[in-house]
This record gives structure tokens, C-alpha cells and sequence, in this order.
């Protein structure tokens, strides 16, 4: 329900599009649109209504986003705004083909792998995950990388890592060209010791 | 006071010293001057104060009759709004003799914001293709890291916005499908 000028209860005839109201609230508009919206939204309560949801939703992503809960590979410049705001940031660093030994502690915020691998010529690559005995459990299908970049930059779920008993996990950097066919770009093995209390192992 | 009555209506009341049109006002505009605060100044206790600032500034200006067009009355709020926060930006501070003078009466109603849930929300975005949640957690996280989306993915700006734009609405729809 809208009062459209101050007047009479009506339902939006002219809503502004979803995308819109969120590239708004994360002042991603050009200022010419961004003037248009607000005029909008002063004479229309059913938009005002529409942007306290991507409000909500967007303050939701926010702190998910920052809560080092996620797996998902990201840009170098998250990790450092993790750094520079405080955040008790655990990282290790992987050659291809390198075993680390790993853990990760109650108050730690965010956990970060940085893995090496040429990148170069990859079309598509995605990220395996394997038992100790090179099952894959899991996969990460097209994982987004720069073409010149010399790394991939993986926020582990800190959820995943602080309830993960001491095991090993193999990662693989795969290129994948058109026909489907797998090239090994990088292996890399974590050796994860537990020290948070919690059960001693658990299936895959 | 009726819903039916019109900004206009309403200016020319305030004018002859209408009280009530004045409460209705506050009604009608605050919640629309405290998301423009909340867009603005990424404070709810900032969007608040600019609610009070832009209401006190908007009765004065009508009791003043200084509104020459009364069917412009939210124009004339939006502007009272984007000045305040210009003005706030230039640290002037000149509310609160006006805050003296008018009290607690302008308090703004406080429409209740849409509750998330928040582990749906988590399933929902691990949901999404590895891009899309890529760039979802650049986005959200931070200003800077949104502008770096980008050369993450090593796409331009453009296609970041279109991955932006299908990972909302894929989230939306999962929001309200487990809903």
C-alpha cells in the first residue's frame, strides 16, 4: 500500500526493479539515477517498503560475508581489509604439490589458503577436494580466477574448520578444456591437527 | 487524519496552524527521510537524528508559509534532506536550539524493518555457483572489495553487475521458496 503523492492509498504503478533498490542502497548508481530513485521513494511507500527488504537482505549478506563462514574463493584485497580491521586472520601458503600442516584455533576469524598454481591458458578450473586415499568429496565447479593471476585465494569455512577432526584433505586445482577433459594444475595436502574439542573423526 | 488528505492539502493547513496536519506530516515523511539517513549516513541512530533535523527544518518552513508550491511538499523534504546531509558533511551543527523549541514531539515512527533468517540466507548463498558467491561476498564485505570483483573473476565491471544482479534474484527466489 502507497500514499503516491500524498494522496489516496494505491499500489505502485511504476515499482522500481530489485536491482535497482539494491544497487541504491550499495550507492552503485549513477547520480543522475540515484536522484531519480529518491524522488521515487518520497512519494512512494510500497518502494519504501520493497528497500527496507534489500535493506534487510543486504545487511544479512553483509554479515554472512564477514563472517569467515563461507567457503569461497576470493580477491586478495578481502584478506586484506580482514587484516587491517582487527580481524584475527589464520593464512597458509601452498606450493603445488606441497604438504602443510595445519590448524585452526577458537578466536581465529577468518581462514584463508592461498594456493599456486599457472593459471594461464585456463579456460575453466575448479577446485577438488579428496580424502587421504584421493576420493573427491567435493567440488567447486568453475571457480572464478584472473587470467594472470598466480594464486587462488580460498576462504575456508571457519564453521567447517573449527568442527573438523585432525585428518588430512587433498585439494586439486584442475584446468578443464572444452571437451571436459582435466589437466592437474596444483595437489595440495592439509594436514589438519584438531585443537578445539570436539568429536575425534567423522564421515565424509 | 485521513490518508486521503494530500501533501498539499496538508501544507496549506499546517499554514493556517493546524496541529494535527502537522502530526500527519511527520507520519507521511518520517519513515521516507529515515531510509534516505539510512542510505545516506549507514547509521540508524544518524538516520534518526536527520529524521528529526528534516522535520523540525520541513514544519518551520510551513508554518512559515515559505513553501510557494504546496503540491511540492515531498520535493521540498528530499531537498531538506540531501541539504541536512550536505550540511552535516560541511560539520554544521545548528539543530539544537530547533530541537529546544519542538521537543520530543517529532520522535519518528519506527516501521518495523522485514525480519531475515539468517541460516537460510547461508544455505541460499552456498547455494549459488561458485561466481555468483564470489562475488556476493566481495560485494557485501566491503566498499573497496566490491570494486575488486572484477579482477577476481577477470571480468569487466559490467558483467559483474549482471552476475550481481542473477545471484540476488536466484538468493530471492531460494529466500522465498524455503520460506
Amino acid at each position: 500500500m502507497t500514499r503516491q503523492n500524498g494522496g489516496a492509498p494505491l499500489e505502485c504503478a511504476t515499482p522500481l526493479e530489485p536491482a535497482v533498490l539494491m544497487e541504491y542502497w550499495l550507492a552503485l548508481l549513477p547520480a543522475v539515477e540515484e536522484a531519480a530513485v529518491e524522488e521515487h521513494l518520497f512519494g512512494c511507500d510500497d518502494c519504501g517498503d520493497r528497500l527496507r527488504e534489500t535493506i534487510e537482505l543486504s545487511e544479512g549478506l553483509r554479515s554472512l560475508a564477514r563472517s569467515g563462514s563461507l567457503r569461497v574463493v576470493v580477491g586478495d584485497g578481502l584478506v586484506r581489509h580482514a587484516v587491517d580491521a582487527g580481524l584475527r586472520v589464520r593464512e597458509y601458503a601452498f606450493a603445488p604439490g606441497q604438504t602443510v600442516a595445519c590448524t585452526v584455533s577458537a578466536d581465529d576469524e577468518l581462514l584463508v589458503a592461498r594456493l599456486a598454481a599457472d593459471l594461464s591458458g585456463a579456460a575453466r578450473v575448479d577446485l577438488s577436494f579428496c580424502d587421504p586415499l584421493g576420493v573427491e568429496r567435493q567440488r567447486m565447479t568453475d571457480i572464478p580466477v584472473g587470467s594472470e593471476a598466480g594464486s587462488v585465494v580460498l576462504q575456508e569455512s571457519l564453521t567447517f574448520a573449527k568442527g573438523s577432526p585432525s585428518t588430512t584433505m587433498i585439494a586439486r586445482l584442475l584446468a578443464i578444456d572444452p571437451k571436459g577433459d582435466e589437466r592437474l594444475l596444483g595437489e595440495y595436502t592439509f594436514q589438519h591437527t584438531r585443537t578445539i574439542p570436539g568429536p575425534p573423526e567423522w564421515e565424509w | 487524519m485521513n490518508v486521503d488528505v494530500s501533501d498539499a492539502e496538508l501544507a496549506q493547513r499546517i499554514v493556517s496552524g493546524d496541529a494535527a496536519a502537522e502530526a500527519e506530516v511527520c507520519h507521511r515523511m518520517g519513515p521516507r527521510i529515515r531510509l534516505y539517513g539510512l542510505r545516506h549516513l549507514r547509521s540508524a541512530a544518524a538516520a534518526d537524528d536527520l529524521v528529526q533535523q528534516v522535520l523540525l527544518k520541513t514544519l518551520e518552513a510551513l508554518r512559515a508559509g515559505r513553501l510557494r508550491d504546496a503540491d511540492k511538499l515531498a520535493p521540498f523534504v528530499l531537498g531538506t534532506c540531501r541539504m541536512t546531509v550536505l550540511d552535516q558533511r560541511r560539520g554544521a551543527r545548528r539543530q539544537e536550539q530547533l530541537l529546544e523549541e519542538f521537543g520530543a514531539v517529532l520522535v519518528p515512527e519506527q516501521r518495523e524493518m522485514p525480519h531475515l533468517d539468517g541460516e537460510r540466507l547461508a544455505r541460499c548463498v552456498q547455494a549459488l555457483k561458485e561466481r555468483e558467491r564470489t562475488v556476493v561476498v566481495m560485494t557485501f564485505y566491503d566498499e573497496d572489495t566490491a570494486a575488486e570483483s572484477g579482477r577476481v573473476l577477470g571480468i569487466s565491471e559490467a558483467n559483474v553487475r549482471v552476475i550481481r544482479h542473477r545471484a540476488i534474484r536466484q538468493l530471492r527466489a531460494c529466500m522465498e521458496t524455503v520460506s
